[in-house]
């Protein structure tokens, strides 16, 4: 008896938390368009920071938006099935931020097929023919500009010789390839005494990053700078080098303008973080999709195929309200 | 002594060493050590052992929990998510005391109680689901490895929650040898733990249990009440080590545990805990746990990759496995 009792007591107490689950599913008021936004980790802080402004211009647009990704897998096989349920709910724009070029291709054509615009933010499928547009950070120009400002840090001299390590997320993140692409080449050109002497990957997580940046303290003892390229790297990062005693003798160069990281910057443990503009990329795609729906011919003809929103280096120098404005709001 | 018997004598020496596996991972260690440090000799510093102690700190907390847990017949998939909540619960309650302007020390110390309060909680529902409902602990523990994970999401949105104490990260910095306060305190508890499962009725209790669960509760062992406690006592080590790893990062990060389970298993098994339960040692763990963060830190320190490290990892556990065979084999 007492075990049928545990039993009823667990389903009743699954059903609950299932229901008040679905619950918290937003209502759609009656609103001109749908415009869905399929992501690859919506927990990412950059996608946070690309709902407040993909909410904000579908208030003024008076667009219901459907918000869906993985939780925190960054990969096309965990959103080829999210995008196919949400085309499944036939929402009148979609925004698609592909996980992987070639394989959510299809996703991407089975939506124009069904009539449905497409603009791509942030990555890109590799036919892009029948896309609206293209909407993107430039990564490689971040890294190029997260080379720069290490050179302004370190002082760079032609005579002197330099070392700098990289800490990355994964080897194939097409972000994380851009950005070390951008770095590598601007190095080669501008600054050729500086050697990337390593690199290692976090796999999303800061304190395999701060392991990996601890270790290279330790090994390379007259290491001059940093680069983290991206959000955990930079968490990891900075930790480690506030561990070791060494803020404001080793440069970090960080990457995304997460809360945290900012106040860092004012600490003086980051020497610059390379912003990119998320808010700006969602609201530029509901334009153009808006624009579209609405056949509004001076909407369509702003359209660009594609559009690179520039990156901003913050640092120390940078004003306040500009480090307001390009920190990410989640 | 004749040459036979010397020959005899020196076999047996030698099964008796092979055949003890906290002798066998010593000697590990210590050929890797010495690759490590022939390779780059900035190894043998104590640099990079406060590395690697740093990082056997939460792994090594998980992997005693775990160890527990294991020798008593179940496992818990749910260490690393828990790691990952607690670490990102303590760190929001430490920002709002920090935001009040409440001292250091007051909110670092709520802070623990609160990491070591979301253990207890996340131990005591996989105690409930395991002795009241009798679900097995695989699938209890994937349930509330599955909500931990997805729940520490759902409250930072993934990123993570900074704000607390500036003393936090200082916390961390090896003050005694390659030990910071923290570690050693860890390294206390895992001696008390040692203790417990070696001299104590709990750990006998453990034993008994893994070996033979009828027969335990034909002993009088009230199984139920102790598989509780074994399983809060593994939520209270990962909320402890979520709370070191909010310490030494000065951040929540709902990712710190990511895979820790998957750490804290390989740990036992390469020390010698066979997976089905009732034998053992927590010393071939603390070994299993130094040889995980050694190979990390080395692979580094000499330039190879540090995705061999899973590479490395495999060997190891299929090495220790097939020991473990081999022994059964010899005691047959």
């Amino acid at each position: 008896m007492a075990k049928r009792r545990s039993i009823a007591a667990v389903a009743l107490t699954a059903t609950a938390a299932m229901l008040s689950v679905g619950m918290m599913a937003p209502a759609h008021a009656a609103t001109k368009y749908t415009i869905a936004f399929v992501m690859g980790a919506e927990a990412d802080p950059f996608f946070k920071a690309m709902k407040v402004g993909a909410d904000a211009e579908a208030a003024v647009k008076n667009v219901t938006i459907i918000w869906q990704g993985d939780p925190s897998v960054y990969s096309p096989a965990t959103q080829i099935p999210i995008a196919d349920q949400v085309l499944a709910q036939k929402p009148n724009g979609l925004v698609l931020i592909p996980t992987d070029p070639t394989a959510l291709q299809a996703t991407n054509d089975k939506a124009i097929k069904a009539g449905i615009p497409v603009v791509n933010v942030d990555t890109h499928v590799n036919d892009l023919s029948k896309v609206t547009s293209f909407i993107t950070g430039d990564n490689a120009d971040g890294g190029a500009k997260a080379a720069d400002a290490l050179a302004k840090a370190i002082k760079y001299k032609s005579s002197g010789s330099y070392q700098v390590v990289v800490g990355l997320t994964s080897a194939t993140a097409t972000t994380n390839v851009g950005r070390l692409d951008g770095f590598t080449a601007r190095i080669k050109v501008r600054y050729p005494h500086i050697k990337i002497v390593d690199k290692a990957y976090s796999q999303s997580q800061p304190s395999v990053a701060n392991t990996n940046v601890s270790n290279w303290l330790t090994k390379y003892p007259k290491l001059n700078g940093i680069f983290a390229i991206d959000g955990t790297n930079a968490a990891g990062a900075a930790s480690a080098l506030q561990a070791k005693g060494l803020v404001g003798k080793i440069a970090l160069i960080g990457y995304d303008a997460y809360p945290g990281n900012v106040d860092l910057i004012k600490k003086g443990v980051f020497t610059a973080l390379v912003a990119q503009n998320p808010a700006a990329e969602a609201k530029l795609a509901i334009d153009y999709l808006v624009a579209t729906l609405d056949k509004d011919a001076a909407g369509i003809a702003k359209i660009k195929k594609n559009v690179v929103i520039p990156n901003v280096v913050l640092s120390a120098s940078t004003s306040a309200a500009d480090l307001v404005k390009y920190t990410y709001v989640a | 002594m004749s040459k036979g018997e010397l020959m005899d004598s020196v076999k047996t020496r030698v099964k008796g060493i092979l055949g003890n596996q906290q002798v066998l991972l010593f000697v590990v260690l210590i050929l890797m050590v010495a690759f490590f440090t022939w390779r780059n000799p900035i190894f043998f510093s104590n640099a990079v052992f406060g590395n690697i102690l740093s990082d056997w700190a939460p792994i090594i907390l998980i992997a005693v929990g775990e160890s527990f847990v294991i020798i008593s017949g179940g496992i818990d998939l749910s260490v690393g998510s828990t790691v990952g909540i607690a670490g990102v619960v303590a760190a929001f309650e430490m920002e709002h005391l920090t935001t009040s302007h409440h001292s250091q020390n007051f909110t670092l110390i709520v802070g623990l109680l609160i990491a070591v309060g979301t253990g207890i909680i996340v131990g005591a529902i996989n105690a409930f689901l395991i002795t009241k409902t009798h679900v097995v602990p695989f699938i209890a523990t994937l349930v509330t490895m599955g909500a931990g994970a997805g729940l520490s999401i759902v409250f930072t949105g993934g990123g993570p929650v900074g704000g607390g104490p500036e003393n936090a990260i200082s916390m961390t910095v090896p003050t005694i040898g390659p030990l910071s306060k923290p570690g050693i305190i860890i390294v206390i508890l895992v001696l008390i733990a040692w203790a417990f499962l070696s001299k104590a009725r709990f750990g006998r209790y453990t034993y008994a249990i893994g070996s033979n669960s009828f027969a335990a509760r034909a002993a009088g062992i009230n199984v139920n009440r102790h598989l509780a406690k074994i399983y809060i006592l593994s939520g209270i080590l990962a909320g402890l080590a979520g709370y070191y790893y909010y310490l030494r990062l000065g951040v929540g990060a709902p990712t710190s545990g990511q895979g820790g389970e998957l750490q804290a298993i390989a740990a036992v098994v390469i020390g010698g805990i066979a997976l089905t339960g009732g034998t053992g040692k927590l010393s071939g763990t603390i070994l299993g746990a130094l040889i995980l963060t050694t190979v990390t830190s080395g692979l580094i320190i000499i330039n190879v990759a540090a995705n061999w490290k899973q590479v490395v990892v495999a060997i190891l556990i299929a090495a220790a496995v097939l020991l473990q065979q081999l022994r059964s084999r010899a005691r047959k």
